[in-house]
């Protein structure tokens, strides 16, 4: 694989977003629609108590992914209600088309004491063509289970033979890795199939090898076909110390497979690394790949985990 | 019938169908009155009866000192009830049969109630498990652990619970009660319907629901709510125990309004359910029969009922005043013939 970068895509900081949400455009997603390509990702509001909540917005593309159409103002999903599992925040959100409705696979997060957060995959269902979504009920489709303990998240979920194959990532434990700080977490990728995208079967098993070690943390999967194989990116870091150190903070990794079961590692033929400087030379995650005109596409954030927004790069073939 | 016509039509009810006249043999077990030391130190929640050769065990919930914090962790322990004499307690659990769950695990900070089973060579709890949060105090999700050593301590099978959140069962699932008829096993539990804000608090509203399973482990729900409400759609109900007898089942639980219920006012009521098919479930809560005492342990409340029969009688376990903080007691059944009901 060989991608080249076409640049930052989109900045929130230039934009009046709604709900108040003042930086960051987290975990890019789109919904290809006749006119345009619809790019869903999450932005964040300070509550009264100074914590972040994530909220769903869009911007709209061209289909060449040369121009910024628009930027929605209007909340495109609220958050959960009280004591929920979304109620502090949705991101990312992921988006299929399913007929004549669109789905949206959601991680809602919802704070906790002794750790920081939880995490749940819910699903809001559009008609109206992806401007707005309305809940499945207000709990959520996936979440804890007896081998997936907490911090079900980063749904991404592709139609293959008449089956919804979705890969997100499950926690496998909390852990102060130093001890004065707040405990960190390590979640690794999953696979669940479903016939009709509601219930959902899965056996907490971990298919992507680590590269760092034990403790490497994968997330946000995303997979396309092409070829006769199926390609998945997804971004992983250290457990402890990403935040600061860039060292220890994401990049994208690679694996491929020819039976959407089992996947072979091989970063080295992901085709897209750091850049020498600029906006992704520290960081590089959420990444997510989609086609549009025969072009496959990659969209991805930078550093700080997509404060300053995200960028896009184009396959080369 | 229901008597909406005056008492006349509701005393002939009343009159032509068998009571469930529970008569009460007293406190069991509150850990402020022992005089060994003991990790215990207050509350005896949520009893649950395993019938053994030589002994009733009696599982339940208690609690140590609570933290700097003020708040308390709640773990399973067990007393061994004398079957020649159940007010007769033989042993006392040294330490609690199971540690709290992980960092982040939906069981960290407590394992309240316990509903315990028998199959084979195995023992298993299910019980609910206490997670606490930011904008609500806590959630709750319904885990599984097993005993290999006739009781005495139990693991679990996995860090997570086995029966969790769903789109139409949000939150707070708990009050598990287990049982199996033939080769099914059934679970009943409570799903947190809403949370609402009470005076400036939040308050949850649940209700009494029930799951199959091929193996208690892989358990399918049945998405509804099986009992009629009583006081309002704002009813709690908790603790719904079911037993099968004389071609029917017979459901004992618990209900409160949402306000109040943390005294005798408002508090924990015993209520009644009886069901053909386990499906339907007919709600009559005048067909049982247990008394607040005039005064003591048990003269605000008498909930969490828990039945079991042996050596001929029927038996329920309740709690008493303060959501068990003053411990639990047994009852006995005047007549067996209650259970025949028409």
């Amino acid at each position: 694989m060989k991608w080249r970068k076409l640049g930052k895509l989109f900045d929130p900081t230039q934009h009046v977003l709604p709900n108040r949400c003042v930086e960051f455009a987290q975990s890019p997603q789109t919904l290809v629609l006749d006119d345009r390509v619809r790019v869903y990702f999450s932005t964040r509001e300070r509550d009264s108590s100074g914590k972040y909540l994530s909220h769903v917005a869009f911007a709209d593309f061209s289909r060449d992914m040369a121009r910024l159409l628009e930027v929605s103002k209007h909340t495109v999903l609220p958050l959960g209600g009280l004591g929920c599992f979304d109620e502090h925040g949705i991101f990312p959100i992921n988006v299929l088309q399913d007929g004549d409705r669109v789905l949206a696979y959601t991680t809602g997060w919802n704070r906790k004491v002794s750790v920081s957060a939880d995490a749940s995959i819910g699903l809001a269902i559009s008609n109206d063509g992806g401007h707005s979504f309305q809940r499945h009920g207000t709990g959520p489709v996936l979440t804890a289970s007896l081998n997936e303990p907490f911090l079900v998240a980063d749904a991404f979920v592709q139609r293959y033979g008449g089956v919804y194959h979705m890969w997100y990532i499950f926690g496998t434990k909390w852990e102060k890795f130093i001890e004065a700080e707040a405990p960190d977490r390590v979640y690794k990728i999953a696979h669940a199939t479903s016939a009709d995208g509601l219930s959902w079967n899965r056996d907490g098993r971990q298919i992507v090898g680590d590269r760092l070690n034990g403790d490497e943390c994968q997330a946000l999967p995303t997979v396309f076909a092409l070829d006769g194989i199926y390609h998945m990116y997804f971004c992983y870091r250290q457990a402890s110390g990403f935040r600061k150190d860039h060292r220890r903070a994401y990049r994208l990794g690679y694996a491929h497979s020819t039976d959407l079961e089992n996947w072979v590692r091989d970063d080295g033929l992901a085709g897209i690394d750091l850049s020498d400087e600029g906006w992704d030379s520290q960081m590089q995650c959420y990444p997510h790949t989609f086609q549009v005109d025969q072009k496959y596409y990659i969209i991805y954030n930078g550093n700080e985990f997509g404060r300053t927004g995200f960028g896009i790069a184009e396959l080369e073939r | 019938v229901h008597g909406t016509f005056g008492g006349w039509q509701m005393t002939e009810t009343v009159m032509a169908k068998n009571i469930f006249k529970w008569n009460k043999l007293g406190k069991l077990f509150d850990p402020k009155d022992l005089t060994i030391a003991s990790w215990m130190k207050e509350f005896a929640q949520s009893p649950s009866a395993l019938i053994m050769d030589d002994c009733v065990r009696v599982y339940f919930c208690s609690r140590p000192t609570p933290g700097p914090d003020g708040q308390y962790l709640s773990y399973i322990s067990y007393i061994d009830l004398d079957r020649t004499n159940l007010t007769n307690i033989l042993r006392i659990c040294p330490e609690p049969v199971m540690e709290l769950g992980k960092f982040g695990t939906f069981d960290e900070f407590g394992t309240y109630p316990v509903s315990v089973i028998r199959t084979g060579e195995e023992i298993r709890a299910y019980y609910a498990g206490w997670t606490r949060c930011e904008s609500v105090p806590f959630n709750a999700a319904i885990g599984m652990a097993v005993s290999h050593d006739n009781g005495k301590t139990f693991h679990r099978l996995g860090d997570g619970p086995v029966l969790s959140y769903t789109p139409d069962e949000p939150f707070l699932l708990g009050s598990p009660r287990v049982r199996k008829f033939g080769d099914q096993w059934r679970l009943w539990y409570v799903a947190g319907k809403e949370w609402r804000v009470i005076d400036g608090s939040p308050e949850p509203v649940y209700k009494i629901r029930t799951a199959t399973s091929d193996n208690g482990i892989d358990w399918v729900k049945h998405r509804r709510d099986i009992i009629a409400d009583k006081l309002g759609e704002h009813e709690c109900q908790a603790c719904p125990d079911v037993t099968f007898s004389n071609g029917i089942y017979h459901m004992f639980f618990s209900y409160r309004d949402i306000r109040d219920y943390k005294s005798g006012i408002g508090g924990y009521r015993i209520g009644y359910a009886s069901s053909a098919d386990m499906i339907e479930w007919d709600r009559d809560d005048t067909a049982v029969d247990i008394q607040l005492s005039e005064s003591g342990w048990d003269s605000e409340m008498v909930n969490y009922p828990h039945i079991f029969q042996v050596d001929g009688s029927s038996y329920m376990l309740f709690q008493g005043n303060g959501m068990g903080r003053a411990g639990f007691g047994l009852a006995v059944l005047e007549s067996e013939d209650a259970w025949a009901r028409t």
